[in-house]
């Protein structure tokens, strides 16, 4: 199916997220819509799906014009859309979860649907046990559902909302190439990302937003990424080379730890290393290899079955989060809205989550108004997060502008051991140097950064040094080869 | 509870429509709602002898709306007020009757707060210990309290004049004497220290540390570990001080109006606490008017049996009251999700 959108408007109050924006997507491609945080792409793809109804502005879809009250709409005329964050629920079964909202009638036969939910799996070459629960999926299996998903629901345009935003590089590939045998079956796949190489290399169209603009549209084989990224951002980018810091004393070392796993099996066995005052050091890894387990444990939210942490010359093995935090433990967790901060409160009051106990958020056991106050626009103007103002709630903010928040929240107090998991998430070009040049400023001081990711080429970009964690066991790459691509991409599946 | 900032307009026009829909139902059963209404003015807040019965119920309301508001902010439900509140008024006369005087009057309200505070102190181990739910441990409680204090009043605690289970009435001196006393209308002390705690309340949630960290913990409570906050201890600590509040609400209503302590104490002052805490609409200051219009209705139910309504009509008002708010507050939390 042809989509095509036109003069598209969408106001939220005073802000004009897309301006005059169109777009258009033709059958049996993958199109990519890229931009930067803010820059319309969600909004845009919503206003697709019928989620928002903007102020001006048709849809087309091959050629007819088309108008959508709801998601309803746009899913009967055969649109379906998986978002950033899946929505899987884990109580449920695979099949149930395939099914829900788009039950095939009022009674359920089991047996009809696991044949079509097998059929439509076999089509895609992807297995599952329909009756197990969805819980026990990785990223990539609960990714791989949602894309039956929009089988399921017979989508002939599919878009996915950074889909590889939770995937390793391998996931990432099997994702592309499930994508590339969708659109060879005639489907519109539109892809909202902003990974250049995926765009590079798997899309054939590439669409630019820019602050709810239209900036460019063109066919991927006429552009080059470095061309895509000056239009992504507006102006030139300077390749930079990796700033070494001046490396120091052990800060912090991790010995012998093990770790018990949700499941009760070892999620982190025997891992050993040390973090040097001044140096970033990367957790390379393929999501689910133990890096969740060993950032709590760091934390000093999971016990450890044996081992121990030491930071500074002090044992901190029995020592919670609050005696960390004191002694200079800073986070940028992975799940900010589980762990980072309250949607409900005022920028304000969350910039002191975490913080609350020291200045200038506190003055000994009162808190410290004004210091938070200051503190709070100095964290909201570092990564110059887009706000309506301090005492809005947090939820007023996009994804994107949180993230800045947490990471600079994080990096205010005199931080002396930085964990950062995922600290680029959701983050644009712009954006991820900011945040890794001020992480560097913070090591430069003396502290010291583990930082998790899931994309190894941002942790090599980035880093001093990079380990690698696969099924629980923490590598250091051979001498030689520390910063060898190939061969960290090769440990970090388990084939080093 | 979170949902609902302050106490607007948006609240007043609610407390309006539920009194539209007891109007509606006078009229259904031929009863004139004016008269009826003008009753329960009159019965309430008519005459001083009605005030003071107004205040005198809305003293306990108040405070032991407070402690449920606490344990609300923290995250955690305590349908355990009353419980609590029996146990603490049994303490707070145990001991006023064995130490008399104003130095008894302190030591009976600090011993009312330590046996409310230790009555939920299970509930709050439990929770955070071993993951069982408030809910069920506080409401259990609340029937061990029950049977617990009959059996006080009518063994160990009673008074051998007395026929029925009480014990005896405190001497005058451990009493807590009127602010005000201009018969027929009086006014404890105890009302305005409520009032007085109200404020404490809210300057303590918003300025302080722990009260931040309170907050937090109401509001998310993994957020809350990870920021570093000893999410177990404050749930155990947010639940005694809940209780130890409610436990101060029964000493109160010992010390300042009843004098003694007898079976069957409370009429169920720590249930219509959850009532006032969620018309609260999450913020201290709410306490006041919430307590205020519970007591109003609970005042002047006996004078609308006059018209020949039946007393229960308060409760249906309560009832619709809470209904309304908390169909609201869930219209607007799933509005805040999309």
């Amino acid at each position: 199916m042809e989509v095509s959108l036109s003069g598209v408007t969408q106001r939220f109050g005073a802000v004009t997220a897309l301006d005059d924006v169109g777009f258009r997507a033709g059958r049996g491609a993958i199109h990519a819509l890229v931009g930067e945080n803010g820059a319309g792409k969600t909004t845009l793809m919503r206003v697709l799906f019928g989620a928002l109804q903007p102020n001006a502005g048709t849809i087309e879809l091959d050629g007819k014009p088309v108008h959508f009250r709801n998601s309803a709409d746009a899913i009967n005329a055969g649109i379906g859309m998986v978002s950033q964050h899946y929505s899987v629920i884990p109580e449920l079964t695979c099949l149930q979860n395939l099914m829900l909202g788009a039950e095939p009638g009022w009674l359920l036969s089991e047996s009809k649907a696991k044949s079509r939910a097998t059929e439509l799996a076999g089509r895609m070459g992807y297995s599952f046990n329909w009756g197990d629960s969805a819980e026990g999926l990785s990223p990539a299996g609960k990714q791989k559902l949602e894309i039956l998903k929009l089988l399921w629901r017979d989508a002939k345009v599919m878009i996915l909302d950074e889909p590889t935003a939770m995937l390793s590089p391998a996931d990432s590939e099997a994702l592309y190439s499930s994508l590339a045998s969708l659109a060879a079956g005639g489907a519109t796949v539109i892809v909202v990302t902003h990974r250049l190489p995926e765009v590079m290399d798997h899309c054939q169209t590439v669409h630019v937003l820019r602050g709810g603009r239209n900036v460019a549209n063109s066919l991927v084989a006429e552009t080059g990424s470095r061309e895509l990224a000056e239009m992504i951002v507006g102006h030139d980018i300077d390749e930079r080379a990796v700033e070494q810091s001046t490396v120091g004393d052990v800060l912090a070392g991790v010995n012998g730890v093990t770790l018990k796993g949700y499941r009760g099996d070892d999620a982190v066995e025997d891992a050993t290393f040390v973090l040097r005052a001044g140096e970033i050091v990367g957790l390379a890894g393929v999501d689910g290899n133990g890096q969740r387990e060993l950032f709590q444990a760091l934390l000093g939210r999971q016990r450890l079955s044996r081992g121990s942490i030491m930071f500074s010359g002090e044992d901190w093995t029995e020592t919670g989060p609050r005696e960390r935090i004191e002694r200079g433990l800073r986070l940028i967790p992975e799940d900010r809205h589980l762990e980072g901060v309250i949607d409900e409160w005022s920028l304000e009051e969350n910039a002191a989550l975490g913080l609350q106990r020291l200045p200038p958020f506190a003055r000994g056991l009162w808190v410290d108004s004004a210091g938070r106050r200051d503190a709070a626009s100095r964290i909201a103007d570092r990564f110059k997060t887009k706000h309506g103002g301090l005492r809005q709630k947090m939820s007023s903010l996009s994804g994107g502008n949180q993230q800045r928040y947490v990471a600079a929240r994080a990096l205010e107090v005199a931080p002396k051991l930085l964990l950062a998991f995922q600290p680029t998430r959701g983050l644009d070009i712009d954006g991820t140097a900011q945040v890794y040049g001020a992480i560097r400023q913070a090591c430069q001081q003396g502290a010291c950064a583990l930082v998790v990711s899931f994309d190894l080429d941002e942790l090599l970009e980035h880093c001093d040094r990079v380990l690698t964690i696969f099924h629980g066991r923490v590598q250091e790459p051979p001498a030689g080869l520390e910063r060898d691509r190939q061969a960290i991409g090769r440990m970090m599946v388990g084939t080093g | 509870m979170g949902d609902i900032k302050g106490l607007g307009a948006r609240h007043i026009v609610l407390v309006l429509c539920s009194f539209a829909l007891v109007w509606l139902a006078l009229a259904a059963t031929k009863v004139p709602p004016l008269e009826a209404l003008g009753q329960l003015v009159q019965g309430s807040m008519g005459s001083p002898a009605a005030w003071k019965q107004t205040f005198r119920e809305m003293t306990p309301l108040l405070i032991a709306g407070l402690a449920v508001f606490l344990a609300l902010k923290a995250g955690l439900f305590n349908i355990g007020a009353d419980g609590q509140l029996v146990i603490g008024a049994a303490a707070a006369a145990a001991t006023a009757i064995k130490v008399p005087g104003l130095g008894g009057v302190l030591l009976a309200c600090l011993a009312a707060i330590v046996a409310g505070g230790l009555w939920a102190l299970p509930a709050g181990w439990i929770r955070a210990y071993r993951g069982g739910h408030e809910v069920i441990s506080t409401i259990m409680l609340n029937n061990i309290a029950g049977f617990l204090t009959v059996w006080l009043v009518t063994g160990p605690m009673r008074d051998p004049t007395q026929q029925s289970g009480t014990t005896a009435v405190l001497s005058s001196d451990s009493w807590i004497p009127a602010a005000v006393a201009q018969p027929p209308f009086s006014l404890s002390w105890t009302l305005p220290v409520g009032i007085v705690g109200v404020v404490a309340m809210a300057l303590w949630l918003k300025r302080t540390v722990v009260g931040f960290e309170l907050c937090a913990v109401g509001a998310n409570r993994t957020a809350s570990e990870t920021a570093g906050v000893k999410v177990k201890g404050v749930t155990v600590w947010a639940l005694m001080a809940s209780g130890g509040l409610a436990g101060l609400a029964g000493a109160f209503f010992v010390l300042a109006y009843e004098h003694r302590f007898y079976a069957n104490f409370s009429p169920g002052y720590g249930f219509d606490a959850l009532g006032v805490a969620l018309l609260s609409g999450g913020s201290p200051w709410g306490l006041l008017p919430a307590s205020f219009l519970f007591a109003v209705l609970s005042s002047g139910s006996s004078a609308i049996q006059l018209t020949g309504v039946p007393k229960g009509l308060n409760g249906i008002l309560l009832g619709l009251l809470i209904i309304v708010f908390a169909s609201v507050r869930y219209r607007r939390s799933r509005l805040g999700d999309d």
